[in-house]
């Protein structure tokens, strides 16, 4: 084992300065550079825990013909409009209202489902399986 | 004036200008109608002034269809008629029920509602209901409380009234008995309707006692005006002349029974600041009782192939001091009793009403005991609340009263109730719950869990004891019994009143439109007869 010089530890530490100023100075830019990465997975932490999410995630699996794949689940979701938005949100509570807001919008276009008797939007019977099927894939 | 048959001299014959059998709402509101144009009225019924056992047997019968319902105890053969015991709530039926419809078999009279709004203004008074107003935009700058927020065009706020409810024999009989242009007959039952000989004339009918005594009645008109199973029973015993029945020549007579399947199901669930305090009970405001339901709009109704609907919000609360559920029959007979004799009165049925409440005490003590805590604290508004409603069910040929072999004292058959209640008829209701799911969730309100299955759970249909059909009105004998005028088509001069003649039930209680179409009677025979 060599002998730890002072230069040595100098030589360390300035890399690590380094190293940190480079990263919080990168972090720091990049905070101004728009980017395009949707959070799909921040919209599952909208859907309640618990058993009735999961039974209406199971149902619409079951019963509303939506994509068994978590992927293609996601990806279908992404296509409407305020779900894309929701994706692209980063305050929560604007994310929240945008879901409901999708969901509103299902229920005046028709797009619902029943699930266990529930009278549903797509979009929230979609969420509660995605909840369901996220385990499997991260 | 009344008399009793039973007692005295029996006349050989009775007569006047019409002749109304039938002392209920129907019965009682044409001859006073009469009566004040100055038409002499002979008005017939076959119990006594009160409740009576032997009067009432005669109503006795069969239940051979949907088994939620009775023939007997739902009606009351004595002065008022089964306004006796009758809840109260009214409301006109809708335009959309007096219209054919291309997607329902059988729909749509022969006027229309626009026809009856005279007469239901009219018919208010008799019933001690508020102004004749229904559409809630009438209301909501009287009412303090915002309708929920739905899109219009899609579920309006539907407006019913609550009558007392009025006993037309509490508030009628010493009118009846004081008005010289009509002489009424207490235990005059009708056994037989006789026509000119090969005539389509009604000469005169036959009245006996159960005791045995017998007249005969002449009049120029007569109206038959029993309710919707015994004006059915009446026209098919009738076979002296008629071998099929009167009125019944293409076997229509008893068919098309309909009744509002009373169903309590189905589950809205909605978010803490939605303001639902104008719904879970009835509000007094402008000299009226008002409740409102939730109804699907007309042009909806039609484009999804639904049945009417009126749906009432049930409350379920949290915290039972709130909740109703203690009302049985003996909550039911204790507030009967405590309305009437506020008003004055000795109840009827006194010792029946009586042993209710003394056979639910419990339930008694808790409404009691509830009722005052309501007072002192503080409501705490439910968010979840079950739909109540009488459903409409689509007219039905094979939904009938037919006549049996038992026979009554009088020596009339009885008859059997084949009460139809159809998957259709329950499916389109879980339609019109699921279209109220959807339109409370685009108004982002809240959820709805649908409570009629599918395939339909039949049992959970019972009957809201609304006899409607039997005698249908329509402009062709060939599809209705009796005219627009509720003439017996096959007759000149026979009439029948009540809810045997709707065409369609809607979803409105039937009184109101039972009063009016007796005024609208009313004014035709001042006229004819």
């Amino acid at each position: 084992m060599g002998k730890l010089t002072r230069r040595a530890l100098l030589g360390t530490a300035a890399v690590g300065a380094f190293g940190l100023v480079a990263y919080g100075g990168g972090r720091a830019a990049c905070s101004f550079v728009p980017r395009n990465h949707p959070d799909f997975f921040s919209l599952l932490d909208i859907p309640p825990e618990g058993a009735v999410a999961r039974r209406i995630g199971e149902g619409a699996l079951a019963e509303a013909s939506l994509p068994s794949d978590f992927d293609a689940l996601a990806t279908a979701m992404k296509l409407r409009p305020l779900i894309a938005e929701a994706i692209a949100t980063d305050c929560p509570t604007t994310r929240r209202q945008l879901v409901q807001d999708q969901c509103a919008a299902d229920f005046a276009e028709g797009r619902c489902v029943v699930i266990d008797g529930w009278v549903l939007s797509e979009t929230e019977a979609s969420l509660c399986a995605a909840k369901l099927l996220r385990p499997s894939i991260i | 004036m009344i008399f009793d048959l039973q007692t005295g001299e029996t006349p050989k014959e009775i007569t006047g200008d019409v002749c109304v059998v039938g002392t209920g709402p129907a019965g009682v509101t044409l001859a006073l109608e009469l009566a004040r144009k100055g038409r002499s009225v002979v008005l017939l019924e076959g119990g006594g002034e009160a409740y009576e056992e032997s009067s009432q047997a005669l109503y006795e019968g069969a239940v051979i269809g949907h088994d939620h319902i009775d023939v007997a105890a739902s009606r009351l053969r004595q002065f008022g008629g089964t306004s006796g015991h009758w809840t109260g709530l009214c409301a006109p039926l809708d335009a959309l029920d007096f219209e054919p419809r291309a997607d329902i078999p059988h729909h749509g009279w022969p006027i229309t509602r626009a026809d009856l709004d005279p007469f239901y203004a009219r018919a208010h008074p008799y019933l001690d209901l508020g102004p004749y107003r229904y559409d809630w935009q009438d209301w909501r700058s009287i009412v303090p409380f915002p309708a929920l927020p739905l899109d219009p065009t899609k579920i309006l706020t539907d407006v019913y009234q609550q009558s007392p409810p009025t006993r037309f024999a509490e508030k009628f009989m010493e009118t009846v008995r004081a008005e010289p242009k009509i002489a009424c007959w207490t235990h005059a039952n009708l056994v037989d309707v006789t026509l000119e000989e090969g005539g389509d004339v009604v000469s005169s009918i036959a009245v006996h006692t159960l005791d045995g005594r017998a007249t005969t009645v002449r009049a120029k008109a007569y109206v038959i005006a029993c309710g919707g199973i015994e004006n059915a029973r009446i026209l098919l015993n009738a076979r002296k002349q008629r071998p099929a029945g009167l009125g019944n020549e293409h076997d229509l007579v008893g068919r098309f029974y309909t009744d509002h399947m009373t169903i309590e199901t189905s589950m809205l669930l909605f978010r803490d600041d939605v303001d639902t305090r104008l719904y879970p009970t009835s509000l007094n405001y402008d000299g009226a009782e008002i409740l409102m339901g939730l109804k699907v709009h007309p042009d909806v109704v039609k484009e999804r192939n639904l049945n009417n609907n009126s749906a009432f919000l049930v409350a379920d609360y949290g915290d039972a001091v709130f909740s109703d559920d203690f009302r049985n029959y003996g909550w039911v007979a204790f507030s009967t009793m405590l309305k009437t004799f506020s008003r004055g009165h000795v109840p009827d049925r006194f010792a029946e009403r009586t042993c209710d409440v003394v056979d639910d005490l419990g339930s008694v003590a808790t409404g009691i005991y509830r009722h005052a805590l309501r007072r002192v604290l503080p409501e705490k508004p439910a968010q979840a609340f079950r739909l109540r409603q009488d459903a409409e069910q689509a007219p039905n040929p094979d939904s009938r009263v037919t006549l049996i072999a038992d026979t009554d004292p009088l020596g009339l058959q009885r008859i059997a109730l084949d009460w139809r209640v159809t998957s259709d008829d329950l499916l389109r209701l879980r339609r019109t719950h699921q279209f109220i799911g959807e339109q409370v969730g685009a108004a982002g309100l809240g959820r709805l869990q649908l409570g009629v299955s599918d395939p339909p759970d039949l049992s959970i249909a019972y009957s809201g004891y609304h006899h409607m059909g039997t005698t249908r009105m329509h402009a062709d004998p060939r599809q209705g019994v009796v005219d627009a005028d509720c003439r017996v088509h096959s007759t000149k001069n026979l009439y029948m009143a009540g809810s045997s003649v709707f065409t369609t039930g809607g979803c409105a209680n039937p009184t109101l439109t039972i009063t009016a179409l007796a005024i609208r009677l009313a004014e035709r025979l001042a006229v004819s007869a």
